[in-house]
């Protein structure tokens, strides 16, 4: 069964926390001894909270030598950026260094990509005046026979075959 | 003479370094701890919220406000560490924590510092905007205006938030 002081709950924790009870509250509290002592309860565990809570934020401390240490920092903060024209020059120098030496490298390898050896060069040179030996055929005394056997459509089916001439 | 005080700073940031660090300090150390809940992790960001504070020192317009820029500095710091450690952070137990003048004899304290470490547990339960609120809060000097300025909320926000963490607070810590 449903607890009827559930409603109060609310209203109790917001009487402790804003320190005013609302005519109902009070009126309900004259009658309902849970909640009373509900209440009692709350008003203990607000106190116990505040005596605590400053507790919270306040266990630790900075170490005693803080202030020392952060000084210390700045101070080499500080001579650090003093520091930084030469070193930003340094590395400014050394990064233009290894682009160079990159391009450079780079302009190497690509012509060097480019360039065909002696002997891939005969070996092309070889391919390219390469000819089959049918070829030889084309200009032997075998094409006047060529021209002068009858044709196919000539024989077999009387088809006047234009000669060379007539072409 | 602020004025004066604070051209001659931003001409040189250097010189008012120790003197600022001195009053700024504590209030650093704590808002870095409260988020943090590590004396050592706290330490290291509030050094390098006053470093990153003095090197930028000549671009604060008013000087006068070097306590409440400083303070998001490090907030934001702490935050990033937070962020970035997450899994690495380890919170100080009661028995590391230096002793408080609230913790002085016997038994009594003891029930305290076991109270004390429960409540610990509790505000990081807290969701975030409540728990973040609540931590900067109880940092020392720090009001609501302070605390609204440097989550970059009204300070009317930062009220309703304080209420609904210690509400939630009161309904566990029983």
């Amino acid at each position: 069964m449903k607890n009827p002081c559930e409603i109060w709950k609310d209203r109790l924790l917001e009487a402790i926390l804003t320190g005013t009870l609302t005519a109902g509250l009070e009126g309900h509290l004259r009658t309902c001894t849970t909640c009373s002592e509900e209440l009692d309860d709350i008003r203990a565990r607000e106190a116990r909270l505040e005596t605590l809570l400053p507790l919270v934020a306040q266990g630790s401390e900075p170490s005693a030598n803080f202030r020392a240490r952060v000084l210390a920092a700045a101070d080499a903060a500080s001579e650090g950026k003093r520091a930084r024209p030469w070193r930003v020059w340094a590395w400014a120098g050394a990064s233009a260094v290894v682009v160079v030496a990159l391009m450079i490298g780079v302009t190497l390898r690509r012509r060097a990509a480019r360039m065909i050896r002696g002997d891939e060069l005969a070996a092309a040179q070889k391919l390219v005046e390469w000819r089959a030996p049918s070829d030889g055929l084309l200009v032997t005394p075998g094409q006047e026979i060529l021209r002068t056997m009858p044709r196919l459509g000539e024989s077999y089916l009387n088809v006047p075959v234009k000669t060379d001439e007539e072409e | 003479m602020s004025v004066l005080i604070a051209r001659a700073e931003a001409q040189n940031p250097e010189a008012g370094l120790g003197q600022r660090i001195a009053e700024n300090q504590r209030r650093v150390f704590q808002i870095a701890y409260g988020i943090l809940g590590n004396s050592a992790d706290a330490e290291d960001v509030a050094q390098e919220a006053f470093l990153r504070a003095f090197q930028k020192f000549a671009s604060l317009r008013e000087a006068e406000k070097f306590s409440a820029w400083v303070n998001r500095i490090v907030f934001r710091l702490a935050l990033n560490r937070q962020r970035g450690y997450r899994r690495r952070l380890v919170r100080d137990t009661a028995w590391q924590i230096a002793e408080t003048p609230a913790m002085v004899d016997g038994p009594k304290d003891a029930e305290q510092q076991v109270m004390l470490e429960r409540l610990r547990r509790e505000i990081e339960r807290l969701p975030k905007k409540l728990r973040t609120v609540l931590q900067l809060s109880l940092v020392e000097e720090m009001e609501a205006a302070d605390v609204g300025a440097v989550l970059g909320i009204p300070t009317g926000t930062v009220r309703s938030r304080l209420h609904a963490a210690r509400k939630l607070l009161l309904e566990v810590m029983k």
